[in-house]
Formats: structure tokens, sequence, C-alpha cells
């Protein structure tokens, strides 16, 4: 009996898995209808637009890769990219590891500052920074009266203020997930290393850095991607004379209504930042981003 | 040894002096606003002379200003609406099917979070120009929706990954019927993925300055797209009050998400 009984019992349960797997399906199509429509569709058609307009070529990736103007702001895009990622790592990577070590109460509160800052409206961050390091800002005032400085420094539109204010933004997108990675690591394995006699530099040097150095890379590749993409901060705090990508892309659509060359520098962007990811998923594991540039 | 709070020796005060270095150059923009907002210098002068209150004041009597709040509000709740729904749906779908393609169409799902925002502005705004869309609420809310979208997916996925299916067979064999299953037993057991979706598609919204950039008509903006503008043109201290309200906001999402988590863990 009980050999009959499960000879019935198997094709009725394949067939209500078939079902659902074909509902499952069902279920995704409103998002896949909305992505395809009102995501792939308009993406796609802009990139198209960059070799075909004014006229059908590759006029337009010619002129971004040609003219002074435009290399320039690809230098400054990566210049700013690099240095922001070097400092939020030299920064963050101390952060991280208090973070990972520091009895329960302590670090409940640093999550708490992180998050706030992470969630706090970006306008309303990069407004802070820009009052905070204008010519008459409280930073100028406050170093003056130290004594450090007779002058007031030019501390906006220019390569000091993006950093400042992008390495602001980038640093709980390092410090939260490079703090998991510190955690994973088992306490003991550095007992030992100082067991056997390894120097405090040595440990951090053989045994730390190594061991946390999947979370170092997958952390500074994400802050350098989502970088290179970032439109408001650049905008507000590097003005017009100091230009990154996002910003040429908005400027050519609005103002100078060029859009087959804003679809070109679009198309170089996305190519960079999917490129990227796509080494980062490759090699570095599934270290999920937060959240793509503003 | 360098793992142990404890035994890290000298080290620990030099890691301690860097980590609140960090942590007070994250609160000094965010305490810096707040304290601006009520300071009676029109020139930002700080410490301000004196205190008042008349930015907010300005603020919640300017028709501009309270239009663009409520509309910011409005397409909030419909993203946070439409995006826990749609994404309820997508990740039911991912979790319980199994097909050739998945893993792409999971990764589809997701690379509107990963893209640049202003490649997908500017591209959504060339398609909403033809179709007349932009400047209205709907171009907001599909433009919103879009980026939060993989938030929601990811939030809601991962508590249904943690819920046990054998609980629906369960109530199937008791008799339940599939709506009765997914309204009483499903819909239950991840309520704190479905409100931790909600939470994150708002404050998406409510946050979002690029998209709104290119959504927005002189008669439709939202706050951030109204700030922006007015910031370009000079730094006065209604900014700084409607900032602090963001903030606010914030502040106020956050502490109710930190209590639902709360909640799950008794």
């Amino acid at each position: 009996m009980p050999t009959a009984l499960s000879s019935v019992a198997v094709p009725a349960r394949r067939r209500f898995r078939l079902s659902a797997e074909t509902r499952g399906i069902k279920l995704m199509l409103p998002v896949l209808l909305l992505l395809v429509l009102c995501f792939l569709v308009p993406v796609i058609t802009l990139l198209l637009r960059s070799v075909m307009e004014p006229t059908p070529g590759w006029q337009n990736y010619a002129e971004l890769l040609g003219s002074q103007t435009y290399v320039r702001v690809f230098f400054n895009t990566f210049m700013v990219a690099g240095v922001v990622t070097l400092i939020t790592l030299l920064v963050g990577f101390p952060t991280a590891w208090l973070l990972a070590i520091l009895p329960q109460r302590w670090s409940r509160l640093m999550f708490a500052v992180l998050l706030l800052s992470m969630w706090t409206n970006l306008l309303a961050r990069t407004y802070a920074w820009m009052v905070l390091l204008q010519q008459t800002g409280l930073i100028n005032r406050v170093l003056m009266a130290l004594g450090v400085i007779d002058q007031p420094l030019a501390l906006v539109n220019n390569l000091v203020g993006v950093t400042i204010g992008m390495t602001y933004i980038m640093l709980p997108f390092l410090v939260l997930p490079l703090h998991a990675t510190l955690r994973a690591i088992d306490p003991s394995t550095l007992r030992a290393a100082a067991v056997c006699g390894a120097s405090r530099w040595q440990s951090l040097r053989l045994v730390l850095l190594p061991l946390a150095l999947p979370g170092i890379a997958s952390g500074a590749l994400m802050v350098f991607v989502m970088s290179l993409g970032y439109y408001v901060t650049p905008a507000l705090l590097g003005g017009t004379s100091y230009m990154m990508l996002a910003e040429l892309i908005a400027q050519l659509v609005q103002s100078l209504l060029n859009w087959g060359l804003a679809g070109a520098a679009a198309f170089v962007l996305l190519v960079v930042t999917l490129g990227l990811y796509a080494v980062q998923l490759r090699y570095l594991g599934a270290g999920r981003s937060e959240m793509g540039g503003r | 040894m360098l793992l142990d709070y404890d035994r890290l020796g000298g080290w620990r005060w030099g890691l301690v002096a860097i980590g609140s270095a960090v942590m007070l150059f994250l609160l000094l923009p965010i305490v810096f606003i707040a304290a601006l907002s009520f300071g009676d210098s029109q020139w930002l002068v700080f410490p301000p002379p004196g205190w008042t209150t008349q930015w907010y004041q300005q603020l919640l009597t300017d028709p501009v200003w309270v239009n663009a709040l409520l509309t910011s509000a409005k397409v909030a709740v419909m993203v946070t609406l439409l995006s826990v729904v749609l994404g309820l749906l997508a990740a039911l779908g991912l979790a319980r099917s199994r097909f050739f393609g998945k893993s792409a169409l999971q990764a589809f799902f997701l690379t509107p979070m990963v893209l640049p925002v202003v490649v997908l502005a500017v591209a959504l705004y060339a398609f909403f120009l033809k179709l007349g869309l932009t400047g209205t609420l709907t171009g907001f809310v599909i433009g919103h929706l879009i980026i939060a979208l993989p938030f929601s997916i990811i939030t809601i996925g991962n508590s249904l990954q943690s819920f046990d299916s054998a609980l629906e067979d369960a109530a199937m064999i008791c008799g339940a019927g599939p709506l009765e299953v997914k309204w009483r037993v499903t819909l239950p057991a991840i309520r704190l993925g479905l409100f931790a979706a909600a939470i994150f598609s708002f404050l998406i919204s409510w946050d979002e300055v690029v998209l709104s950039i290119f959504m927005a008509s002189p008669t439709l903006q939202t706050l951030p797209v109204l700030i922006w503008s007015t910031l370009r043109q000079d730094l006065t201290p209604v900014i700084a009050s409607a900032s602090t309200l963001l903030v606010a906001f914030t502040v106020l999402l956050m502490l109710l998400a930190s209590f639902l988590k709360k909640g799950s863990r008794q």
C-alpha cells in the first residue's frame, strides 16, 4: 500500500510545484514591465542617441575624448573619486576597527551616529558644508582665531570642498561593511600571533590587514564607483570651476540640449560603473552596495 | 590581541581618538544646521547674535515652500505604497519560483540601485518629455519608484528567506485557501520586512534630489528640488530650517525603525 500511495502522490506534488513556478513568474510581471518600460527602454534610448545625434556615427565620442575641456572633466572625476576613496579608507579603517571591538553600549552609539549621518538628507548635509566652508564660515574663522592662518582659505568651489563633502558622505558606506568584515575575524588568530611573538605592527601587517583585505578592497571599490557618479555634492561644493562627469551630463542636457554628447558621456559613466561593479561581484564576493550615486 | 578592546594597550587610545574625531566630524554639520536654523543672523554668522523662529515662520507661511512640502509628502506616500506592494509581489515571485535565468532577472531588478542616478534621471527626463509626464505627480512617482523598488525587493526577500514556507503548506493542509494563506500566514510572518521596506521607500523618495530636479516644473516641485534651486542662488537660513525639518523627520522614522527591530527581538 505505501508504494501505491507514493506513486500517486509524487505526480500530484510535481504538478503543484510546476504551477507554483509559473505563478511566481506572474507575480514578477508588474515590476518587470515597469522596469523594462521606464528604465531599460529610456536608458538604452539615451545611449543610442550618442551614436545617432546629430548624425549617425562616432563623432560624439571623438568630441568627448578629443576636447581638452571634456578630458579635464574626466580627470577631475577620477581625481576626486581617487582622493576621496583614499582618505575615506585611511580614516574609515581605524573607525571600523574601533566599532568592531568596542563594548556594546559604545558601539551602539557609534552606529546611531553613522546611520543618522547616512540617512540625513543629502542636500541638508551639503548645505551645511557650504556654510561651514565658505570664506566667512565657521572653519575659516576658527582657524584664524587659533592663529593657524592669517587669510581665509578657499575651501569651496575647488577640490578641497568636494573632497571634504564627498568624504563625509562616503564614510558610513565604508565603515559599516568593513566593520562587519572585521567582526567576522576570530580574535584568537590575533592572540595566537601575539603568543608567537609578533609585535603589534607585525600582527597588523601580517594578520589583521590580510584578513580584512577582501572587506577593504570591496569597500574601497564601492566608494570609488559611487563617487564617480555623484552629482549634487560636487555640483554645489565644486562649483562650475571644478566640474565632474555627472554634472557635465546634466549641463549638456539642461543648458546645451546636446543629447548626443550627453548620451556619450552617460555611456562612459555607465560602462565604468557597471564594469567596476562586475569586478567586485566576480572577485570580491557579495559586497552588496547600499545605494547608487546621488 | 588587536581585536581585544581590553588588551590593545596604547593603541586603544589612538583608535578611540580617531573614532571620536570621525564621530564629531559626522555630527558637526547636522548639529550646526539645526543650531543655524534658530539663529537670527541673515548672514549665517555663527554663533548667532540671538535666537529666533522666524525662519520656520517664513517657511511655513510661504505657499511655495508649503506646496513643495505637500508634494514631497504626497509623492513619498504613493511611492511607499506602490514600492511595498510591487516589491512584495516581485520578492514572492523570486522566492517561490525556479526557472532558467532567474539570477539574471534578479540582477536586473537590482540594477537601478547601482546605476548612477544622473544617467537614469537624464534618460527618464527624455522619455517623459515625449510622453508629457515631466512636471506631473506621475512622473515623480515613477522615477522614485524605480530606485526605491530594489530596496523593497531586497528587504522583503530577506524576510521571506527566513520564513519557513512549510508553514504555508501546513495552513493549506488545514484547509486554508491560497489567498487566505498569504493573508493570514505569510504576510503577518514577514510584516517587519514590509515595515522596513516601507520606511526605506519613504526615505528614498523623501530625500531624492537628482531625479526630482529633472522631473520638476516651476509649478510642481518637491522640497529637495526647492532647496536645490534656492541653494544655487543664496544660502538663506530658511534652507537651514527646511533642512532641519527633513532631518527631524528622518530621525523620527529611524527611531520608529529601531523600535520595530527591538519589538521583533522580544
